[in-house]
């Protein structure tokens, strides 16, 4: 695996594809949490047309399609021209002729690519050595990248990094409020200018690799991954720019390794969108995965408290029987008898034989729970003017959600009611009510 | 007489909508000032235009007799709480720590010392428990609460809160009351955009009452009336607001 970073014929492709997709994965956090994910897919595109123009000027100009390096100049100038031109035009429309930004940014997305796409057919026939390098782009071609592209990315990484350094906290704040960041003197026109430069920096120079039509994936999929798994801006800029960086290798291993011969740019694409994908099914907290079992958890723990209710409801000693509280509950066995045996090892239950009674602990328990149901109902009825009969199905689901703060507080704001809509006894207060 | 607050005939469109129609009032130094209004009638506006957040049509706006660019540092802000996301990734303190980051200047970090006082603001605000919490873990009354330590963290003197006691539970209503009233006793001057008329009476001393046009500016026992309350919250002026929309219409074209 190591030679992926020493090979002469590898070295390029693979550590500029990782410098670049670090860069771009930077970048995505910021506007990934100004919701506007989609202005990179718009200015991805809003590039291509500035390819060919600088393809065109080039040979226009007497430059051969052998001519790599200057070549390259004319390209990345004409898509950092036609980008910048993609973004002030959907400033336009945003701001002047007052189109929502969705629209604004498909319109110009069709409209510039859709131009691009022309020249490119005019290239095609008319310069035909050089189309070679208009598809390049197009898709994206890292395995054709020289030594040079590692210096160029190293470059654009340590730039867009160094910037987003000094300005970090500037960043942060316009990120997350900035009509506050006005009103306390931060420049935010300004800033707003250099993220832009970042960002169409980042696009034009890596285009090269994955290509405008996949460019902005590498903007968005790091970022969204990263999310995932943090809490922190800054943790979230340094994971989004790790995760860039191995999209990039794992892109360009896949595409040797799989045995075909398989384009770089889309499996790079691939790999950080895999990454993505993982990272929203399994990541802690927040993946889905994490998210059901958190919901299992909770049916579960419903189920407990309305069997101790259910026991409770029966009177003092009294107890039910296996079937009985089949009947009660209504569910399905096997989720019932584990629940009966978590009440037991949890010490709210004891049996004897199928005949299950609660524990002194278990009692209590029961009360609070009644207790939390009847006080939410008195709530509804009383605060929200809800009818009486129609109570009942909120409270059964608040009964198992209200914390002992809201707990208290209904207490308060209810002055301790001893009844329920339903003239039920509520069963009395676990802290002392003088004092709240 | 200085006044905290100067404002001179200040219009303001949103578009070709007006908004605010020839705004003149001057506050003076260290009233608790509430702004009431029917929705729409441009509180918000009118908060945001003496911020700079909104560029009026025409007038002025004077802080202690200088325009805002001479007296930054002297005016916190404290915004709505539903105009930001509050799924962003940092924790309580770091949000408390943004007060700062205007004094601070470009380049410099939030040092030791603004540390200590963002914690000793949550601790006023009695949210220090949950400084490094997530914020995207507070509760709506917690939110609020937050946002205003983060205004004190400026320690100007004259503080804007847009709407601070919509959605709040009892207990941060109380406690952003006893924080109003304490920067009151320290002579600050605050003004709240509020919307609950039952508590006008014991809350603020001053009030604004806005509808499109100010009905009244003035202290509030003598301009917090049943005249007054009728004028602004009348059913007379959705008319006005009809035949403005109307207007706006025709002259773009759209009817």
């Amino acid at each position: 695996m190591l030679h992926y970073f020493t090979d002469p014929v590898l070295r390029a492709p693979t550590l500029g594809a990782m410098f670049m997709c670090a860069a771009a994965g930077l970048v995505g956090v910021i506007f990934f949490l100004r919701k506007q994910s989609l202005l990179g897919e718009a200015l991805s595109h809003a590039a291509y047309p500035g390819v060919i123009l600088g393809v065109i000027l080039a040979a226009l100009l007497g430059f051969s399609d052998l001519q790599e390096a200057s070549l390259t100049s004319f390209i990345l100038w004409g898509a950092f021209v036609t980008a910048l031109a993609g973004l002030f035009s959907i400033y336009f429309l945003e701001n002047r002729l007052k189109i929502h930004s969705d629209a604004a940014l498909c319109l110009i997305l069709a409209l510039f690519y859709g131009v691009g796409v022309l020249l490119a057919s005019h290239v095609q026939f008319t310069l035909t050595n050089f189309y070679r390098q208009v598809q390049v782009y197009l898709y994206g071609q890292a395995a054709t990248m020289t030594d040079i592209y590692i210096l160029i990315y190293a470059l654009l990484l340590l730039v867009i990094g160094a910037i987003i350094w000094f300005f970090y906290k500037e960043f942060q704040l316009i990120t997350f409020d900035r009509n506050y960041a006005q009103t306390i003197g931060i420049p935010t026109q300004f800033l707003d200018g250099i993220l832009f430069i970042l960002i169409v920096s980042a696009i034009v120079i890596g285009i090269r690799s994955v290509g405008v039509v996949l460019m902005s994936a590498m903007l968005v999929a790091p970022a969204a991954a990263a999310r995932q798994f943090t809490h922190h801006f800054s943790k979230m800029l340094l994971l989004a720019m790790g995760i860039g960086a191995i999209s990039g290798f794992l892109g360009n291993y896949f595409s040797i390794e799989l045995g075909v011969s398989l384009p770089t740019g889309p499996m790079i694409v691939l790999s950080a969108a895999a990454i993505c994908f993982l990272a929203i099914l399994f990541a802690p907290q927040r993946g889905i995965l994490w998210r059901m079992v958190r919901t299992a958890r909770f049916r579960s723990r419903c189920q407990q408290e309305n069997i101790l209710k259910a026991i409770w409801r029966l009177g003092q000693g009294a107890g039910a029987s296996l079937e009985h509280l089949k009947r009660l509950i209504g569910t399905n066995s096997v989720e019932l008898a584990f629940n009966l045996w978590r009440l037991r090892v949890n010490g709210w239950l004891t049996h004897r034989g199928a005949h299950y009674e609660l524990t002194p602990d278990g009692i209590n328990r029961a009360a609070k729970i009644v207790r939390l149901h009847r006080l939410w109902e008195v709530y509804l009825v009383d605060y929200l003017g809800m009818g009486a009969e129609k109570v009942h199905r909120s409270a059964e689901e608040m009964e198992h959600i209200l914390t002992p703060e809201l707990e208290r507080e209904l207490t308060l704001l209810l002055k301790d009611p001893k009844q329920d809509p339903h003239a039920q006894p509520i069963p009395p207060a676990p802290f002392p009510t003088a004092e709240v | 007489m200085e006044y905290a607050l100067k404002i001179e005939q200040l219009n303001v469109n949103y578009g070709r909508t007006p908004v605010l129609w020839d705004i003149s009032l001057a506050v003076p130094r260290g009233k608790l000032v509430g702004i009431l209004g029917p929705n729409g009638a441009g509180k918000s506006t009118l908060i945001k235009a003496a911020l700079g957040l909104v560029k009026p049509l025409s007038g002025s706006v004077a802080f202690f007799g200088k325009p805002l660019k001479a007296c930054s540092g002297c005016v916190a802000y404290v915004p709505q709480r539903e105009t930001v996301d509050w799924d962003f990734p940092i924790t309580v303190r770091e949000l408390v720590l943004m007060g700062r980051y205007g004094k601070l200047g470009l380049f410099h970090r939030p040092r030791a010392a603004d540390r200590a006082a963002a914690d000793h603001y949550l601790d006023k605000v009695k949210m220090l428990a949950f400084a490094d919490r997530q914020i995207s873990q507070l509760s709506g009354g917690q939110q609020q609460r937050v946002f205003i330590a983060r205004a004190l963290m400026q320690e100007a003197d004259i503080y804007f809160m847009d709407e601070p006691f919509t959605g709040v539970d009892l207990a941060t209503e109380r406690v952003i009351m006893d924080l109003l009233r304490q920067l009151n006793a320290e002579g600050k001057t605050v003004f709240v955009v509020h919307h609950d008329l039952n508590t006008v009476e014991s809350y603020f001393n001053w009030v604004i009452l806005l509808n499109m046009r100010l009905v009244a500016a003035g202290e509030k026992d003598l301009h917090y009336t049943g005249e007054a309350l009728q004028a602004t919250f009348g059913k007379s002026i959705s008319l006005l607001d009809e035949a403005v929309k109307l207007a706006q219409k025709k002259e773009s074209g759209r009817m």
